[in-house]
């Protein structure tokens, strides 16, 4: 089997499992938990072995990077197209990896997290659905193939927040994830748009020379700084970072396993992924490089400061993951390529199993207190009793406030835009009557 | 001239008539929806005949020389005949009396007499008709009609006068006289197509009003159609500055209903304000005056009419089966036991929207991309629209579907089979669409580059070569 082919298997696979999944849903066929983790774990299984298959012929035949085209275009219409064309390289392809790796993990742990649960087909066909737009978005080859698999993640991500759906706390929190995803997802859409615009080209090999890493920018002037910014807050929406960093805590209301695979481990990461991978475009410009480290060192300092108060397990969790990432966007930022991929990776990694393993927090607890000979005193010393005493009760009531965000955003932004619609009602008739 | 080898257009409009005359004459419901639903059938079947005969040029019909078909115009009636075909059958029983079925063809009937029209007297006509089902008051006794009415008859009282006024004038003579039809042109489509300002009847009627006729009114999409009909017949039109003001006009239309669905909790304004706003972007495109958005536009007209039916039906046959809940402000939790419902409600929303994977993403993007060309605020305000409108979408979606199934909705069934696979059509055309752009994108090419020629784009783009 060519890579070619490889490489569309490793896209397809998941993408037609939701499709016939669904399709037999449909049609009123009930596939039995048994079948549906089998199913499961066998397509992913096979999804890391393609996965590993293509990495050692690329390794044996020298090749740093693979570009394939399906058909010359998606559409076309006059001197517009749709390119439709994948690309994995030493920046996808060991994100591809932990991608199918986890999914599998997180698909296995979830057979039996979600036992008898009514939502236990539907998970498996979101999880599908996510994973094959998650492969979307690592492996495009230019931003619109990459916006694509961007929105299939955000769409999967909140219809899994809102998982529990008779509980109103999910509902209402996917709610304002989704607006927040819309808002941010503006950005990545202008930005696209704007590339095509300007410069009439949205494909990596369009936007930069060379294979990556060591890519050179094209793009310059003005136009590339604007459109970089735009990929900046895109990136921020996507991984919760900066004017977008309410939404972590709200996504924990989903079931645990896609909190893991969504917030501890894939989906957060791909704002990383396309910053490292618009890192010449990103560098080129002083505004967007500081923009990113700015965003970066703020989000990583408000989310150390509310993971401290954080009275459960998710919470915390979602903070520290924001607090991780925003030192990952820092170290873009600074050019620290290297560093910032081991990162992603080894984030990706750690946060997941947290992530699986807080269901059972409590009893690990015990078992390492019962296995250390009794009962552990915690020794009271940490960082922030270097700091003075009325700073920490500042630092304390801004932590518990949670920096005030969706305070502010209510306030500020929310309540504002509402009261203008409420005022736009002035010419519309109601009863029938004008 | 060049004509039809069979009276397709006048069979298919006859076919319509007959059913509406049946239908109002049965004293049987089921046999008078059986009679419409083989009617609009008979129909539709005409109408994709005629597709495959339509191509590059004008085709009369031989038995009325008044009608014809063309690239603009056969796709859509085509797809009408479908979409009356689908909400006939989708139509709960208490919507399927003898005389909602003939107001259902009447319209229908009506709105092809619209699309088939050979010059603009016969457009007029049927642009009149299509309001006698709602004066005449066949779909019920609803006070809250008479604004919808009200409106429809000064659309068409504007239209009228327009084509009085330039039946005495000379076409490229300007004058007052040209000014003041191209205006009551313009008027006329604001009023059909409920823009801003003037969208409030399409709200309320979305909020009183008989859902599923109103589907079908809502969809013929007859603003857009005069304006790409007056521009393929160089109406004129080409006067940059009206196209100016339509896209404006479009354009804010677009923004506002999708910034007021948030001030809004009742499922039925909600989905009005969000349909209003989709369907704004179809007029957005076409005064783009470029080739993407008008091909986005015109793809655009064909995603509007199939997901908006879809999320109409939806509403309207949750409403019949959750008595004492219609346009309930509270969660009603019916995915629990609606989940097909609640999947194709979503999925049509998605698409609605310009969900990527679905048909409305293609058409979106080239709008967006069409509108940069030319008009950089309209290719910077519509994805504003989408992303609140994309909103408002989930807002419907958490009100109907998910939250506490209340107490007195003990059961209902999820959808049925003669709604499932209507639905079904709907969804698989969105989706597969979606993924095979490029089918569709041919259908309404060279209706593109017809409404280009009247633009005198093409011209230009020969000139720049």
């Amino acid at each position: 089997m060519s890579l070619s082919a490889l490489i569309l298997t490793l896209v397809a696979v998941p993408g037609s499992l939701f499709i016939l999944l669904s399709l037999l849903w449909l049609l009123g066929v009930k596939l039995p938990e048994r079948a549906m983790s089998r199913l499961t774990k066998g397509a992913y299984a096979f999804l890391t072995l393609v996965t590993f298959v293509i990495a050692w012929r690329m390794w044996q035949s020298g090749q740093h990077s693979i570009r394939i085209s399906i058909g010359d275009h998606w559409f076309k219409v006059a001197h517009y197209e749709f390119p439709l064309t994948l690309l994995l390289d030493r920046l996808s392809l060991p994100i591809v990896g932990i991608t199918v790796i986890l999914a599998g993990i997180v698909g296995s742990f979830s057979v039996r997290y979600l036992h008898r649960d009514p939502g236990f087909f539907r998970f498996f066909l979101l999880l599908h659905l996510f994973t094959f737009g998650a492969l979307l978005v690592f492996m495009a080859d230019s931003l619109d193939v990459l916006l694509g698999g961007w929105e299939i993640v955000g769409i999967t991500s909140v219809l899994l927040i809102g998982f529990f759906q008779y509980r109103p706390d999910p509902v209402k929190n996917a709610l304002r994830v989704f607006a927040t995803y819309r808002v941010a997802d503006l950005f990545m859409l202008m930005g696209v748009f704007l590339a095509h615009h300007w410069f009439k080209t949205a494909s990596w090999n369009g936007m930069f020379n060379g294979e990556w890493p060591g890519h050179i920018n094209n793009l310059n002037g003005t136009a590339a700084t604007v459109v970089a910014v735009m990929l900046v807050f895109a990136a921020s929406g996507k991984s919760s970072q900066g004017p977008f960093c309410g939404w972590l805590p709200r996504a924990m209301e989903g079931p645990t396993p896609s909190s893991a695979i969504f917030y501890g481990a894939i989906s957060v990461h791909a704002g990383a992924y396309l910053l490292l991978r618009i890192e010449p475009l990103l560098h080129s410009s002083a505004i967007a490089t500081g923009l990113v480290i700015f965003i970066g060192l703020t989000t990583a300092a408000l989310g150390t400061l509310v993971h401290r108060t954080c009275a459960d397990a998710k919470t915390s969790l979602a903070y520290a993951s924001q607090t991780q990432l925003g030192l990952i966007f820092a170290e873009i930022g600074m050019g620290w390529t290297t560093l910032a991929i081991l990162h992603v990776v080894g984030h990706a990694l750690v946060r997941t199993l947290q992530f699986l393993r807080a269901p059972s927090m409590l009893h690990d607890y015990h078992r390492v207190h019962a296995a250390a000979g009794g009962h552990l005193e915690p020794t009271g010393e940490h960082y922030e009793s270097l700091l003075p005493k009325q700073t920490q009760i500042v630092l304390y009531r801004i932590a518990l406030g949670r920096g005030f965000y969706d305070a502010v955003v209510d306030r500020f932004i929310i309540a504002p835009v509402v009261a203008f619609a409420r005022f736009l009602g002035v010419f519309e008739f109601r009863g029938g009557k004008p | 001239m060049t004509f039809l080898s069979f009276p397709f257009i006048t069979l298919g409009i006859v076919s319509l008539l007959v059913g509406a005359l049946w239908a109002s004459k049965s004293a049987n419901p089921r046999f008078a929806a059986i009679f419409a639903a083989s009617c609009s059938f008979g129909s539709f079947l005409l109408c994709s005949l005629e597709v495959a005969k339509a191509g590059h040029t004008r085709l009369f019909d031989p038995w009325l020389s008044f009608f014809e078909a063309d690239a603009l115009d056969a796709v859509p009636m085509a797809f009408f005949a479908a979409l009356t075909l689908l909400v006939i059958i989708l139509a709960p029983k208490r919507d399927s009396g003898g005389k909602a079925l003939a107001g259902i063809l009447l319209l229908a009937a009506a709105t092809q007499t619209t699309y088939a029209a050979a010059n603009l007297a016969v457009l007029a006509t049927g642009w009149w008709f299509t309001s006698l089902p709602f004066v005449l008051r066949m779909f019920g006794e609803d006070r809250s009609q008479k604004l919808a009415q009200g409106f429809l008859i000064a659309s068409s009282i504007a239209l009228t006068a327009a084509i009085a006024v330039l039946h005495h004038i000379e076409i490229d003579e300007i004058s007052h006289a040209s000014n003041l039809a191209f205006g009551l042109i313009i008027l006329a489509v604001v009023l059909r197509k409920g823009l801003f300002p003037l969208h409030g009847w399409m709200i309320s009627s979305f909020e009183h009003g008989p859902l599923l006729p109103l589907a079908l009114l809502f969809n013929g999409h007859l603003g857009a159609l005069l304006i790409a009909r007056s521009e393929t017949t160089a109406l004129s039109l080409s006067e940059k500055h009206v196209l100016e003001f339509l896209s404006i006009a479009a354009l804010v239309t677009a923004l506002i209903t999708s910034l007021r669905g948030f001030a809004e909790k009742k499922p039925r304004r909600m989905l009005g304000l969000l349909c209003l706003s989709q369907a704004s972007f179809i007029l957005a495109g076409i005064a783009t005056a470029s080739a993407e958005g008008i091909t986005g536009a015109l793809v655009h007209w064909l995603v509007v009419s199939a997901a908006s039916t879809g999320l109409i039906a939806i509403v309207r046959v949750l409403e019949v089966r959750v008595s004492g809940s219609t346009d309930p402000t509270e969660h009603l939790g019916l995915a629990a036991k609606a989940p097909r419902l609640a999947t194709f409600f979503l999925v049509c929303g998605l698409a609605l929207i310009g969900l990527p994977g679905t048909l409305g993403y293609c058409a979106e993007d080239l709008i967006f991309h069409g509108a940069l060309e030319n008009h950089h605020w309209i290719g910077i305000a519509l994805p504003i629209a989408t992303a609140f409108n994309a909103i408002n979408l989930l807002r419907i979606f958490n009100i109907l579907f998910l939250g506490v199934l209340p107490k007195h909705v003990i059961d209902i069934p999820d959808a049925l089979p003669r709604e499932r696979w209507p639905l079904a059509v709907i969804v698989v055309f969105l989706i597969a669409g979606g993924i095979f752009p490029s089918k569709v994108l041919r259908w309404r090419e060279e209706a593109a580059h017809e409404i280009e020629a009247g633009l005198g784009l093409d011209k230009a783009e020969h000139s720049e070569h």
